[in-house]
Parts: structure tokens; C-alpha cells; sequence
């Protein structure tokens, strides 16, 4: 369970054990070496082979992503080349490649997509780019909105604390999958005119937009509780009387102390927005054709020529997935327990 | 109790009114020209002024959103398909329907979705889950948990369209997933809705497994659980009439929260079995940009959730005696 609770423990132990007891017992190191809480978690890390097998996955996925273009460029091809009208002897009457497994050969590593006969290897390397793009965008915003709001509010309290909590629950209340559908013309309508067509860019910008609305709450509802506890703390109270003023406390003071709970929680969020944004183009309310996307390759999966014909198509988007979200939530156990070795599982 | 229900009914209702606020300046307050949106690419200006004059767009917002809400409550005789009933959402502009018979049109395939659904996850994953618990540290909890966690991972539009693939496409073991009315023909409605009903409960009940696993193993670990197998109580009861009660506050809270989304639509379900359902409603209403419609379902949906926070609230006392409502 990932209760505030937790995690503020969590917060404490990073801040005022500089070195635990039994860490320094474990470490083969004699002699008595200061280490910073950062360094610990490292070492923590480090040591739990599960991690960073994780890590190196989710690595390799952000690392495909940023170089798809080279990879692509190497690879020959790119994901927009309709190979159904440029080598039409490849595809049978309704657009299904002839050769077995989706048309799986040394040219089209992966196959090749049914209709269109985009070469699905490239597609996917685009389409993971573009979501991991997305998700990675809405959760910078979030994390910056969720700092912003939360600290303020648990920092300030009064008047401030209780407006910012009223909004965050009135906003939990809201159905998130609907809104996020619902709400996607409407966004798009204030950039594009509704007769002209919509640019790529101001999907993805909507897409952001639509899914920073609601995303925020849940980390700035903990961010505020750290903060709420890290006040009390004597050492808060000693920069206080010394003088400082609260923006150099909240800078100095306050934000280095919720960098664990903001990571444990940023690692349980990014999947969420891969897995939503991924959800809203299957709906078709997200990118669509022709820009790559993880999430539209899951539409064209579910379209009845797939279905029929084509298995193997789907597991392409599918199965690259579910490893990058596995991956993901392993990592973000394991940097948890390496934050917060107290917290047994 | 019924102190309690009136206050959580209240404050659900404030929570309602504020939330149609926003949705109704999300959709009708933000886009410069709300007409053009719901009138389509291919729109005459014959159609613009029709839609203008209907919703009342050439008025205020405030005016707007008051006439709406009157509409609501009183409803209405103005509309020009005809009278609209006490909760007025009024037409829909693309089917020319008044939108809340379309909602309750549309309902009865949630609630059978969601209830199958409900059951099936319940069964599957408290069921994995208690075995786990019950044989912790074995293969079959190990097993069990590293299932719930791959297939935790896992989307609905992924595993349904495999699962249309094999099944109905290529086996031809099932028909396509429809839905009939249990009223008319319970065998058809339970054949057509099963394969939805495993694909959606597979994801959810992974997480359950998860959860009772997790709850379970706390639970055994307290203290009274302890004395009472101390003093000689068998483990099997030990284990279901102390731990499993103790468990279920937060099963309880996941599950309501679960029901309440679900019954507001299971979007991507409907839509990958292509079932008319509240979820499908607004995917669709979405493609027509039809914000009547939008309106309707985003309130209903909303209604579902905090209803089945209410609920779920109350359903503490039951659970937990220590737990006042007051």
C-alpha cells in the first residue's frame, strides 16, 4: 500500500538517518564514511538485481525511442511509406500481406501492417516515441503542478490548504476516462477552427492538456502531506528563526525533502499515462493516422481485417506493452524499497 | 444511518452541481462557438442557426447554464422535437433523441457488463487471492503473484481484440459479443456478454489478487489473529472469520470506487466489443461532437461515482463496527 503515510516515513528516513545503522553494519566498508541519503539509495539500488533488470528495459525503451529516426534510417524505411500502393505484390486483394505472419521477412523485420502496409517495425519504434513523448510531457506538467499546489498547501495551510484540498477532491470526483474523451474536441476547438484540419501537433498538445486537467491531484494530495509533516520539523523551525524567508525555506528546506516521495510516485504515474494515452487514440479521440502511435496500432489491431486474418500484427503494440509497463511498475517497487527500506512489501 | 445517508446525499449533490458548472463551461463556455463544433465540418448555415437557437447559444453563459438547469428540473416544452420530461438533458443532435431515454436506453448493457464483470473479478481474484495468502511463500503464491502482476499489466485493448481474434474469428467457438435482454432470452444475453465479461474481469481481478494477497498477510500478522490461534482455533477459521474480515475495508473502497467507474461506462470494453452501452454512448457522442449528449453521460457517470462512494461509506459500518457514522 502506497499511503502518505508510508511515503513521509519515507521522507524522514532519507532526511535525518544520513546513514542507518544496519547500512553501515551491511557495507563492507571499515571505516566510518559519510554518505548522502542519495548515496545510499544508490547502493540500495544497485543491490537489488530485479531493479535494475527494470531499469535497463525502461532504459532501452526511452533509448529506442529517442533514436528512432537513426534507427530507422539504418533500418531503410520509414513509418510512413504506403507500402500497399509502392509494392502492391506483397499485399493479396484486401490488403492482407501474402507471405505467413504478417508478412514477417529479412526486409520487413516485423511484418507489414494489414491495409495500408506500413512496415510495422518502424511504425512501432514511431509510435512508442510518440507516446513515451506524450507521457513523459503530462508528467513533467504534472509533477510541476503537483510541487506547485501541493507544497503550497501543506506549507501555508489555513485558508490556501483547505482551497487547494476542496479542489483536489471535487476534481477526484470527476470520471476521469470520460472526461479525458469528452473533452479532447473541445480542447482541440480552442487552437483549430472546427471546419479546417486538426495539425498533429495540437492533438498532442490537447492530449497533454486533457490528461495534466486530471492528473495532478493524486501527487499533490501527497506532496501536501510530506510537506504538512516536514513543518513541524525542528529543522524547519530552526531556519525559521534564524531568519530565512519562506520561499529559501520551501526551496532549501522543504523541496529536497519530498524528492523521494515525488520519484516513487512519478514511477507509478508515467505508466498510467502511457496506458491512458494509449487508450484515448484506440478510441480514436487521440493521434490518429498517419502519425505513428502506440495506442493507434492497438486500433488497427482490433479492426475486423486484422482480426480475421492477421494475428500477429497485434502483438507487436501488445506485447512490447505489457513488457514496458511490467518493467515499470518493478521499477518503481524497487526504487521505492531503495528509498524505503522500512517499507516491507 | 439515515442521518448519515441525507448529509452524504447532500454533499453529493453540491459536489454534482459544482461538477455541472464545470462540464457545462468545459463544453459550451470554452470553444469560441460552441454551434460550429456540434454542427460538423459539413455544416449549412441553416443548420448553424437552427442549433444557435435551440440551445439558446445567442444568450449569456449564465443565462445559458440557467436555462439548462431549469430544463433539468422543471423540463421543458420549448424544444422542437417535442416535450422533454423532468431530468431534461434535452436532444441529442445527432440521433434527434432526447438524451436521458437514450441514457436509460443504454443502461441495462453497463449494469449487465459491469455485474457479470463484478462477479466473475470477485470470484477470480479474491479467490487467487486467498489461495496465495493462505499458501504464502509456496509455488503457488509465488505463481499466483507473478501472474497478477504481468496480467495486471496488460490492457483491455489489447487482450480483448486477441480474445475476439481467437475465439470468434479464427476458432469459431463463440458468436461476435452482443447484447440481448435477459428479459427475453437469458441464454443469449449470458452468451453474448461472456466473453466481455472475462476479458474485463481478467484485469481487474489482478489486481484484487493483489490486494486480498497483500490485506490477508497483514491481517495474519495481527495481534488478535495471533491470540486466537493461540488459543486453538483452527487455522481455516482463524483465517476466514478474523483476517478475512479485517481485509475487507480496503477491498471494500477499491471495489465500490471500481463499481462506480464501471457503471459510469467501461469505455474501452464496450467500445472493443462494440456493446451499446453508456461507455460506447460516449465515445460516439464524442465522433458526433454532440454535446447534449456528452453532458448527459459525463453527469450520469459522475452520479455513479459519488453514489458509489456513498455507498460504499455506509457499507463500512457493516464491515467494521468500530466505524461510526456519525
Amino acid at each position: 500500500m502506497t499511503s502518505p503515510i508510508d511515503l513521509e516515513g519515507g521522507g524522514t528516513a532519507a532526511v535525518t538517518d544520513g546513514g542507518p545503522g544496519a547500512e553501515k553494519k551491511k557495507s563492507e566498508d571499515p571505516g566510518l564514511v559519510g554518505r548522502s541519503p542519495g548515496q545510499l539509495m544508490w547502493l540500495r539500488f544497485r543491490r537489488d538485481r530485479t531493479g535494475v533488470i527494470a531499469a535497463c528495459v525502461v532504459g532501452f525503451y526511452f533509448l529506442i525511442a529517442l533514436l528512432a529516426p537513426v534507427i530507422a534510417k539504418l533500418y531503410g524505411k520509414n513509418p510512413y511509406t504506403v507500402y500497399a500502393d509502392e509494392r502492391p505484390e506483397l499485399f493479396d486483394s484486401a490488403g492482407v500481406p501474402v507471405q505467413p505472419n504478417g508478412g514477417i521477412s529479412a526486409e520487413f523485420w516485423f511484418g507489414l501492417e494489414p491495409g495500408n502496409g506500413y512496415d510495422v517495425f518502424t511504425k512501432l519504434l514511431y509510435g512508442i516515441r510518440t507516446s513515451l513523448m506524450i507521457s513523459v510531457a503530462v508528467t513533467i506538467t504534472v509533477v510541476l503542478t503537483g510541487i506547485l499546489l501541493g507544497v503550497t498547501a501543506g506549507y501555508l495551510g489555513g485558508k490556501a490548504d483547505y482551497w487547494i484540498s476542496r479542489v483536489i477532491d471535487f476534481l477526484l470526483a470527476f470520471p476521469a476516462q470520460l472526461f479525458f474523451i469528452a473533452s479532447m474536441p473541445v480542447v482541440v476547438a480552442l487552437f483549430v477552427h472546427p471546419r479546417d484540419e486538426t495539425p498533429t501537433y495540437v492533438r498532442v498538445l490537447a492530449l497533454i492538456i486533457v490528461q495534466w486537467f486530471l492528473g495532478w491531484m493524486s501527487l499533490a494530495r501527497i506532496l501536501r502531506g510530506t510537506t504538512l509533516a516536514l513543518r513541524e520539523r525542528e529543522f524547519i523551525e530552526a531556519a525559521k528563526v534564524s531568519g530565512a524567508p519562506p520561499w529559501r525555506i520551501i526551496r532549501k528546506e522543504i523541496l529536497p525533502n519530498v524528492v523521494t516521495p515525488l520519484l516513487v510516485q512519478s514511477t507509478y504515474l508515467l505508466p498510467n499515462f502511457v496506458t491512458a494515452e494509449a487508450g484515448l487514440s484506440f478510441l480514436g479521440v487521440g493521434i490518429v493516422e498517419p502519425t505513428p502511435d502506440w495506442g493507434q496500432m492497438f486500433s488497427k489491431a482490433s479492426t475486423e481485417l486484422v482480426m480475421q486474418n492477421d494475428i500477429t500484427y497485434m502483438f507487436f503494440p501488445g506485447v512490447s506493452m505489457i513488457i514496458f509497463i511490467v518493467a515499470f511498475n518493478l521499477l518503481g517497487d524497487s526504487v521505492r524499497d531503495a528509498f524505503d527500506p522500512k517499507t516491507a512489501r | 444511518m439515515l442521518r448519515f445517508l441525507v448529509r452524504r446525499a447532500l454533499g453529493a449533490a453540491v459536489i454534482l452541481f459544482l461538477l455541472s458548472i464545470v462540464t457545462f463551461l468545459i463544453f459550451f463556455g470554452m470553444p469560441r462557438d460552441p454551434a460550429l463544433l456540434i454542427c460538423g465540418k459539413s455544416c449549412t448555415p441553416a443548420n448553424l442557426e437552427n442549433i444557435r437557437h435551440v440551445l439558446g447559444l445567442d444568450q449569456s453563459i449564465p443565462e445559458q447554464y440557467w436555462l439548462f438547469l431549469q430544463n433539468l428540473v422543471l423540463g421543458s416544452n420549448d424544444y422542437l422535437q417535442g416535450p422533454c420530461p423532468a431530468p431534461c438533458f434535452g436532444y441529442s443532435f445527432h440521433t434527434g433523441e432526447a438524451v436521458w431515454d437514450t441514457l436509460i436506453d443504454r443502461l441495462p448493457t453497463t449494469v449487465s457488463l459491469t455485474i457479470g464483470g463484478a462477479v466473475c473479478f470477485l470470484i477470480f481474484g479474491l479467490g487467487t487471492g486467498l489461495l496465495a495468502a493462505w499458501r504464502r511463500g509456496t509455488l503457488i503464491d509465488k505463481a499466483a503473484t507473478a501472474t497478477a502482476m504481468v496480467v495486471s499489466s496488460m490492457q483491455i485493448y489489447f487482450l480483448g481484440p486477441l480474445a475476439l481474434a481467437i475465439l470468434v474469428y479464427q476458432m469459431q467457438l463463440f458468436d461476435k459479443p452482443a447484447y440481448n435482454e435477459f428479459t427475453k432470452d437469458p441464454v443469449a444475453w449470458f452468451g453474448g456478454l461472456v466473453i466481455p465479461w472475462v476479458i474485463l474481469s481478467t484485469i481487474f481481478a489482478a489486481q484484487y489478487t493483489r490486494m486480498a494477497r497483500s490485506a490477508m498477510i497483514e491481517q495474519l500478522q495481527e495481534d488478535h489473529v495471533r491470540t486466537a490461534r493461540a488459543k486453538g482455533m483452527s487455522r481455516r477459521y482463524v483465517f476466514f472469520r478474523y483476517a478475512w474480515r479485517g481485509s475487507l475495508i480496503p477491498i471494500v473502497t477499491i471495489f465500490g470506487i471500481d463499481m462506480g467507474s464501471l457503471l459510469g461506462g467501461a469505455i474501452i470494453t464496450e467500445y472493443t466489443f462494440g456493446l451499446p452501452g453508456l461507455g460506447r454512448l460516449a465515445v460516439d457522442a464524442v465522433s458526433f461532437s454532440d454535446l447534449p449528449l456528452l453532458l448527459g453521460v459525463m453527469l450520469f457517470s459522475a452520479a455513479m461515482i459519488l453514489l458509489f462512494n456513498i455507498v460504499v461509506d455506509a457499507a463500512y459500518a457493516f464491515i467494521d463496527p468500530r466505524v461510526r457514522l456519525s
